[in-house]
């Protein structure tokens, strides 16, 4: 399900739209969020300033990526690791595979991660007889019903507390409760033994530093810490983007990435990993992989527009303020990452399947303000817009579309001449007078029906005269 | 690793491609200043309770500024509050965790005392930690602002203290206790950094996966108490 024909994603939005139900659950989520988010952002004089570092550090990073990832590479097979540079996501997949099949590896956990998500580890784990089993609370309830993440940091966002105790009801026959404590004690027990008991964990990374191969995994559950240190093969899957220079860049991520992910002011736990245990030591994996990951992101890299995206440290926070995310949740996105940076990313990642998600969005450019590495979500979409339009490989629009846009070339056409634009206003004006009903036309004459099917129009007022523009020369 | 060389060129390509970021790019700005405070005397007292105060605010228990005569009998008391019959505890930074482990075992409580194992023995130490009902670690530092505790993961003072036992007791030394987390990288450094595991800790393991509710106790442990110990010399 890593993305969709563009059919499934005016399907599926179109369903989200009707389900209130998903509505209350989704507004409920996000308006608790930017509550705590709130909060936080109060008690932190200094996060413009520290968000302005952060995109500094990170669009630095990203413009010297080739350099950070051969310093990285050399410090992480310093400290023991293994370094294994996946160009996509099959890749990848094969890698992490073969070496479960050839550690013989029984019971393979997993922390919460949006790449191996992005990668589809899971199904290719199943094919080869593996069950992994996902330790995030949320990422456990939704591999529970068969179901990918509906947002990148609470999965289960779409579902109640009553959708879940009867879920684990259903699965384990358990008493029924909805009680989130009681729900989640009972998660506790069962993923308890099963960490206790695995020999193969892997986890995604927030950010990797390059001046010392140490890996940095942010979380508050200690899913991410047990799955990282328990097993003795453990394996971690980055993107390329998620390297940063140094040690003391770190602090400007971590504290504004807790306060816009989860209104936190730091997350539970920080674990800072630098290559597998020592001699002697308790905890750590006997051996370490670090999948580094491009799938689709060095051509982001060569569009000076797109390269910002790749500032993304993946809070998830766009989501929340996200009118369109609100009304549809992930799921009707049709791609692992949704919301205004999943629109983004998914047409970069998966290809021209998620080539319409772009359009969907109002571009109110609420994403932009709570983007805690300040990227211009709305202008990276326009971009987009214009790449799938016009750009080298358009993408294929249904023929409705084509019409439509055709149409307006001509309007564009007519526009640039004043007085043929107002007569034929006024012709139109009157000839649509006998459609309107309480002031608002809802339905064209073709070959105008399809302006009208998803929206209605103010019936046009032939008296209404637009002032001249002052310039009114075209460009 | 030939994928290695194939996957860096292409991000270089991409790189000169891509060109350098447009004129949009926001002003490069500098890093807002950071105050590395040296601290002394009633500034420590004030680290110090921030400290406490901000981890109490995600949910941990603060259980007193102790000097080290006290500790001992303090962590007894505790134990015994929190119902346990087993505490797991290893070899602290500066504290005498030995003394510590006497006094348990004096009243009578079981203590797994954390060694460094061979791996025959990783799997059963692992299982006597994670059936402590209490685990006893000292933390490198304390950071004031957020309430957070950095854990050094060694043979002799696993990562395991703070993660498998029902609930967590952190000691930091009061001069440990920094004003924010840039000060505390700053102070570890990269060298030290990269040579073991280090884990920041702020407050119990949580969730809000459902419904956004915030629920303690998840994987890790579901209470977290934290002692701040004045030096011995003073």
């Amino acid at each position: 399900m890593a993305a969709s024909a563009k059919g499934d994603f005016f399907d599926s939005s179109r369903a989200a739209v009707q389900d209130h139900e998903l509505q209350r659950k989704l507004e409920s989520a996000s308006t608790r969020h930017l509550d705590h988010f709130a909060i936080v952002k109060e008690e932190f004089p200094s996060y413009e300033d520290e968000k302005t570092a952060a995109h500094r550090i990170k669009t630095d990073a990203i413009a010297h990526l080739d350099e950070l990832l051969i310093q990285l590479t050399d410090k992480l097979q310093d400290s023991g690791c293994k370094v294994f540079f996946a160009e996509d996501a099959a890749e990848a997949r094969k890698y992490i595979v073969d070496l479960v099949k050839s550690k013989g590896a029984q019971h393979v956990v997993k922390g919460k991660s949006m790449t191996t998500e992005e990668i589809e580890l899971n199904p290719a784990l199943a094919a080869a007889g593996i069950d992994p089993v996902e330790t995030d609370l949320g990422e456990y309830i939704v591999q529970l019903r068969g179901e990918g993440p509906s947002h990148i940091i609470t999965p289960a966002i779409h579902l109640s507390k009553e959708d879940i105790g009867q879920l684990f009801t259903d699965k384990f026959g358990t008493e029924y409760t909805a009680e989130p404590e009681k729900l989640t004690a009972e998660a506790r027990e069962r993923l308890r033994a099963i960490f206790l008991a695995a020999d193969f964990g892997i986890t995604g990374v927030n950010f990797a530093i390059a001046e010392t191969g140490t890996l940095v995994v942010v979380e508050n559950e200690g899913n991410g810490r047990l799955s990282s240190s328990m097993p003795e093969t453990f394996v971690a899957v980055m993107g390329i983007e998620k390297v940063i220079p140094r040690l003391e860049d770190l602090s400007h991520f971590l504290e504004i990435l807790a306060r816009t992910a989860t209104g936190q002011k730091l997350t539970t736990y920080t674990s800072f990993i630098t290559g597998p245990r020592r001699e002697g030591e308790l905890d750590g994996p006997a051996e370490m992989h670090v999948v580094i990951l491009d799938n689709g992101r060095s051509a982001m890299l060569a569009d000076p527009v797109l390269r910002e995206a790749l500032n993304c440290i993946r809070c998830g926070a766009c989501l929340n303020v996200c009118p369109i995310y609100r009304r549809i949740g992930g799921h009707a996105y049709k791609s692992v990452y949704p919301g205004p940076i999943g629109s983004i990313v998914s047409p970069n990642l998966f290809g021209s399947a998620a080539g319409y998600l772009p359009f969907a969005s109002t571009l109110c450019g609420a994403c932009k303000d709570i983007c805690p590495v300040k990227i211009d979500i709305p202008r990276i979409l326009l971009h987009l817009r214009w790449k799938e339009t016009e750009g080298e490989h358009p993408l294929k629009w249904p023929a409705a579309l084509e019409r439509a846009r055709s149409g307006a070339r001509r309007f564009a056409g007519i526009a640039r001449h004043p007085r043929t634009a107002r007569l034929l206003g006024k012709i139109a004006a009157q000839m649509l007078k006998p459609f309107a009903h309480n002031g608002y036309l809802r339905w064209m004459p073709p070959p105008f029906g399809n302006w009208t099917k998803y929206r209605n129009f103010p019936r046009p007022h032939p008296q209404k005269r637009r002032p001249a523009p002052a310039e009114n020369q075209a460009p | 690793m030939a994928e290695a060389h194939k996957i860096l060129a292409t991000i270089k390509t991409a790189l000169e491609a891509g060109g350098q970021p447009d004129g949009h790019n926001h002003a490069a700005a500098p890093a807002p200043a950071r105050k590395v405070a040296v601290t002394a005397g009633a500034e420590r007292a004030e680290l110090a309770t921030s400290l406490a105060r901000e981890l109490e605010a995600v949910g941990g228990k603060f259980v007193g500024i102790l000097s080290p005569d006290e500790v001992s009998n303090r962590i007894v008391l505790l134990a015994r509050e929190i119902g346990a019959t087993t505490v797991a505890i290893g070899e602290g930074v500066s504290i005498d965790m030995e003394e510590i482990g006497a006094a348990l075992e004096r009243a009578d409580f079981k203590i797994v005392k954390t060694v460094p194992v061979a791996d025959v023995e990783r799997a059963a130490m692992r299982d006597r930690v994670a059936n402590a009902e209490l685990g006893i670690a000292e933390a490198e530092y304390g950071i004031a602002s957020t309430g957070t505790l950095a854990v050094i993961s060694t043979g002799t003072r696993p990562s395991s203290l703070t993660l498998l036992p029902t609930a967590s007791l952190i000691i930091v030394q009061i001069d440990r206790v920094m004003a924010d987390l840039a000060a505390v990288l700053a102070s570890l450094g990269p060298t030290r950094l990269a040579e073991h595991r280090m884990t920041l800790i702020t407050g119990p393991s949580r969730t809000a996966d459902i419904e956004k509710r915030i629920v303690l106790g998840v994987h890790g442990p579901k209470a977290l108490h934290l002692i701040v110990v004045w030096p011995r010399d003073e």
